[in-house]
């Protein structure tokens, strides 16, 4: 194996450990869990759509569950080893900071798919328990979900090069906001003047549209994903994680630790 | 003659095998290493003594390459610390450790040590480090249980986890009861019999005349003194001349 990759791969492992053992991250999935459940009550007095009120909450709810995680853990994770000084052990090893970075983003990314799989399997049996059978298309909207969250652990992390914990947190909330609301804020600002145009438009080139990510309402509808918009949305995701971590790279090199 | 030179200079590069030439390191207008030129043997215990915040740590990071100097050079084997082959030969020991709370010594003794892609130890080596260190019966232990002593020594084990040949230790001893102290210290003597480079920063004077072969002397920034013990101590206790010098500048 290249020392390079060996490199990333021991960062990330790392990383794994470090977030998967924080324990508020238990609290989280423990709220996801007894919210999860709750789907089966508030189905159950739903008139005979319980089915659709299981898959729809419970999809909606991963999202959210998972959104916190990654934005939780994402926020800190450089500035964390920043301002606890645990950045001397690593880099004084034969270690780049572009491998640490890179590292960082697939241990959280990591810890992030366990969440969701393990939430996914709650909602499965949830599903399979009313009836539903399995839900396998559900496994498509948590993929497209888990690329989102990818995108989101490099905004984090790329945030965190530079701001504290909680304005990075912010500005994740902010982009998570804007960006699932891009195409609505174009069509909004249609017969707006000139100036916030432009502006709306510099928001939806330079920003994600999240949008892209959400194919939720099409999974519960039963309607069909066509394989080359998958592939789009990947090539999209990973073009934005791509340019996202090459600035943290630079920024983070820039900076004195 | 041009034979004569040639040989003077590898002669010089083989004895001073860390050279740092008019390092200066500026944090916005405050100068935290004033132009410091400093050779330090193959081989020797070398210690950094000063007052605090004479800028021994800053020093420290940036011959170790985690900060950039303002201007000047240092050189391990004659090449920049902040190149892989060098850092493969460097170990580090920061000031006051922190460390990844959720991991065991054990697991971040590994992890430490699988940067290291081609030196990596295999698993009874790790444990023989914790033993040697003295806290292999706390292995499995999450590392926020440790004590300052403990933390001191896991740091210590990591930074001799790829058996380096230049050991930089900020404050080794800090935070260590008597007995820790001196198993370090014979860890210490160990490595230099064994041929390692040892530089280390310390506020404990009587270690420092105990094992450093030479010391360098920093006073806001700048280097006082550099060279044998004796030479400066000039039969006075080290610590009793430390402090009339520094207490004379200031």
């Amino acid at each position: 194996m290249p020392a390079s990759l060996h490199t990333i791969l021991v960062v990330a492992k790392n990383t794994f450990r470090e977030t998967i053992r924080n324990k508020v991250l238990y609290a989280i999935l423990a709220f996801a869990a007894v919210y999860m459940l709750f789907t089966l009550f508030l189905g159950s007095i739903s008139l005979g759509e319980d089915l659709h009120v299981i898959r729809s909450l419970g999809l909606a709810g991963m999202y959210i569950f998972g959104l916190i995680i990654t934005i939780f853990l994402g926020s800190s994770l450089l500035y964390k080893e920043l301002e606890r000084r645990t950045l001397y052990f690593v880099l004084s090893k034969p270690i780049s900071r572009a491998h640490l970075v890179l590292g960082k983003f697939l241990g959280l990314l990591s810890s992030v798919a366990v969440c969701l799989a393990g939430m996914t399997v709650l909602y499965l049996l949830m599903v399979a328990f009313k009836g539903g059978g399995f839900d396998s298309s559900a496994i498509l909207a948590v993929f497209y979900q888990l690329l989102e969250m990818s995108l989101l652990i490099a905004l984090t992390i790329f945030f965190s090069t530079f701001s504290m914990p909680l304005l990075s947190t912010l500005y994740a909330v902010l982009v998570v906001y804007i960006g699932h609301s891009l195409d609505l804020l174009m069509q909004a600002v249609q017969g707006a003047s000139a100036p916030v145009r432009f502006f709306v438009q510099l928001l939806h080139y330079v920003l994600p549209n999240l949008a892209k990510f959400d194919i939720r309402s099409a999974i519960i509808y039963d309607a069909s994903v066509p394989l080359s918009q998958a592939l789009l949305v990947v090539a999209y995701a990973a073009m934005y994680v791509g340019l996202l971590l090459c600035v943290a790279v630079f920024l983070f090199e820039k900076r004195e630790i | 003659m041009v034979w004569d030179v040639a040989c003077r200079e590898t002669l010089y590069i083989i004895s001073y095998m860390i050279e740092i030439r008019d390092l200066k390191k500026t944090f916005g207008t405050h100068m935290a290493v004033d132009g410091i030129s400093l050779s330090i043997k193959k081989g020797s215990v070398f210690g950094i003594l000063g007052p605090n915040g004479a800028g021994k740590t800053t020093m420290m990071k940036v011959i170790v390459g985690l900060d950039r100097p303002t201007s000047g050079s240092v050189r391990i084997d004659g090449r920049d610390p902040a190149v892989r082959q060098t850092r493969e030969s460097i170990g580090f020991m920061p000031e006051s450790p922190s460390f990844y709370d959720h991991l065991t010594g054990l697991e971040f003794l590994t992890f430490c040590g699988s940067l290291f892609h081609t030196q990596a130890m295999k698993h009874h080596e790790y444990l023989d480090l914790l033993k040697r260190v003295g806290i292999f019966e706390a292995k499995d232990a999450p590392i926020c249980t440790y004590s300052k002593g403990m933390r001191q020594r896991l740091a210590f084990a990591q930074a001799i986890v790829n058996d380096p040949a230049y050991l930089f230790l900020d404050e080794p001893l800090d935070g260590l009861d008597p007995i820790g102290r001196r198993e370090l210290k014979s860890i210490i003597t160990a490595l230099q019999k064994k041929g390692t480079t040892i530089v280390f920063n310390s506020h404990i004077l009587f270690d420092t005349e105990e094992l450093c072969d030479e010391i360098g002397i920093l006073h806001h920034g700048s280097l006082l003194y550099s060279g044998p013990i004796e030479a400066f101590t000039k039969g006075q206790p080290l610590e009793e001349r430390f402090v009339s010098v520094i207490q004379h500048l200031s």
